[in-house]
């Protein structure tokens, strides 16, 4: 009987004990106890950012940083339709494109 | 690249500067929501906020496109492009480190 009892203590102390080692042990590594096994929020928190990581993929286009780029681009582009005016293929006037020209003969 | 497959990527981009604004925010709706010490009306509020972030901001929206070409499958995540531009600049010699395979 008295051996039982003592067993009973022995079991208290180890719980005990094995407490104390858990509770120390997630103070010293910053863990979170969770014994219930409850969900909780700190699954969620304790995960890492990664956004910065992933805003990171696309590397930056040198070639629209700068501006003479641009500007030459722009000035192909210009000359471009100018030459196309000058055989005639520009925009049409207002009335005078092909949707327009239907839609008035329909009328 | 063609217009339509650049735009895509621009897309992307854009998608990606989004979930990477609201990440912090999206983590902290999400933790309150599971929390259930919290008061039932707090948690729903936070459902709701949460469900009000901008569909964009949401890393499952992002996707790993080819850097060059924008092809959406095949992309190596390493090299961030697709199989085929990774081929060709890496049977190029362009690819530092990178040799083909013979033995």
């Amino acid at each position: 009987m008295s051996g039982g009892g003592g067993g009973r203590l022995k079991q208290l102390l180890a719980v005990a004990v094995t407490k104390g080692v858990e509770e120390a042990r997630a103070r010293i590594f910053g863990h979170v106890l969770n014994p219930t096994g409850l969900r909780s929020p700190h699954k969620i928190l304790r995960k890492k950012l990664f956004g910065e990581k992933v805003a990171q993929w696309y590397p930056h286009d040198i070639t629209k940083d700068d501006p003479l780029n641009i500007d030459r681009r722009e000035e192909k582009r210009l000359s471009k339709l100018e030459i196309l005016k000058r055989r005639g293929k520009g925009p049409p006037k207002k009335g005078q494109g092909k949707g327009a020209v239907k839609r008035n003969k329909g009328k | 690249m063609e217009v339509r497959k650049e735009n895509r990527n621009i897309r992307d981009n854009h998608r990606r500067l989004l979930a990477e604004k609201f990440e912090l925010k999206r983590n902290l709706y999400k933790a309150l929501v599971r929390d259930p010490t919290l008061p039932q009306e707090m948690r729903e509020l936070h459902a709701y906020k949460l469900a009000k972030l901008p569909r964009n901001s949401s890393f499952t929206r992002v996707r790993n496109r080819c850097v060059f070409t924008g092809r959406p499958r095949g992309v190596y995540q390493l090299f961030r492009m697709s199989r085929l531009v990774f081929r060709s600049l890496a049977s190029q010699g362009l690819l530092e480190g990178i040799r083909k395979a013979s033995w």
